[in-house]
């Protein structure tokens, strides 16, 4: 106790009823939880949509059956999912497939849920995702050898950019309020 | 422009004109204080889903929303050593003369290059879509003038170098 520095203790953290413990889950709708084994049967059907060449049921199906109520690691399963069907859509096709998705019942709810998962796979990669590597091999000599910076994006480039030209389409048509419903929703993909 | 380069901007732009709605919010922890709320941290209610916009592993913005005010974190592109100094010499230039920026923060935040700082102040007394368009000059001016810097520095040291071998011609 006594090795504390006591300055540094956030005493708001211990007092229940300040604002600094505002019970986040009052601000969450339920969401049922989900298995992740049920998230891999559900992008297992969906990578099959995919393959018999429907790919805008397998986007409706992946935005339908968004897996709020998972965990970390069926959140990124659905995240691939939808990132390999978002690939596989032409430049050309997009626009008219983001319209029969609006258009259709309950149409501006998936288009949100699509904003969310743009950003997230754009969120991939980010400094506290991924593992931090610090470069260094060290030598017989007793001197260590500092590994050049990874330099030049050559690793997720090219989703960046199918990612982006998404969002453009998607702001197009939705506008900037979708962004906003992203920002606010305490629904995570 | 380059083609990559049009649809980040714009994702940028729309992203920043969606987060850049603050409103005056006095601090709920303590009383006669009124503080940005995504650097104080005080209550978790108030601050919303970060975002991140990258255009590759290499360059991104992190936009970071609150109630009453929004971090804005760019990393710059640097695709070797040399532009890495350049990038950092620069930043640093401009964030020892952060007060003269109003909205520039004076540390970068942890894993970026600079960050900016955009409070409901900030909003209330510039005009917002000016913001948006400063941060959006500033990602395309920084480019540009890191390559600038890059192609100045390669010639002044080819002629150093080539004055230095003179003699021994």
């Amino acid at each position: 106790m006594a090795n504390i520095n006591w300055r540094t203790i956030n005493i708001d953290a211990y007092d229940p009823d300040s604002a600094f413990n505002f019970d986040l889950t009052t601000l969450t709708p339920a969401v049922q939880p989900v298995s992740t084994s049920d998230v891999q049967t559900l992008s297992g059907q969906i990578r099959q949509l995919v393959r018999g060449g429907n790919a805008e049921g397998a986007l409706q199906g992946a935005l339908e059956n968004a897996p709020y109520g998972a965990d970390e690691q069926g959140k990124s399963i659905h995240l691939s999912v939808v990132t390999e069907v978002l690939g596989q859509i032409r430049q050309a096709e997009m626009t008219p497939i983001l319209q029969r998705l609006y258009q259709a019942d309950g149409g501006s709810e998936l288009c949100d849920t699509l904003m969310k998962y743009i950003y997230k796979g754009m969120g991939q990669g980010a400094p506290g995702s991924g593992a931090a590597s610090k470069n260094i091999t060290p030598q017989a000599t007793g001197f260590s050898q500092a590994g050049g910076r990874n330099f030049g994006g050559e690793g997720g480039g090219q989703s960046m950019s199918v990612f982006l030209s998404w969002h453009e389409k998607l702001v197009e048509m939705v506008g900037p309020g979708s962004i906003v419903r992203v920002m606010s929703d305490r629904r995570t993909v | 422009m380059s083609q990559s380069l049009r649809p980040y901007l714009s994702c940028v732009r729309n992203t920043l004109t969606a987060a850049l709605s603050l409103s005056n919010f006095a601090s709920q922890a303590s009383e006669r204080h009124n503080v940005p709320e995504i650097e104080a941290r005080t209550s978790p209610e108030l601050i919303l889903n970060p975002l991140t916009v990258s255009r590759n592993q290499e360059e991104r913005v992190l936009i970071e929303p609150s109630v009453n005010s929004v971090r804005v974190s760019l990393k710059i592109k640097q695709a070797d050593e040399i532009e890495h100094i350049l990038v950092h010499k620069f930043t640093r230039f401009l964030t020892q003369r952060a007060e003269a920026f109003f909205v520039l923060r004076r540390k970068a935040v942890e894993g970026y290059d600079i960050s900016f700082l955009i409070t409901n102040f900030h909003t209330e007394e510039m005009l917002k879509h000016k913001l948006v368009d400063f941060i959006i000059q500033f990602m395309e001016e920084v480019d540009r003038e890191i390559s600038e810097m890059k192609l100045f520095l390669n010639a002044r040291a080819r002629f150093v170098a080539e004055s230095f071998l003179t003699p021994f011609d």
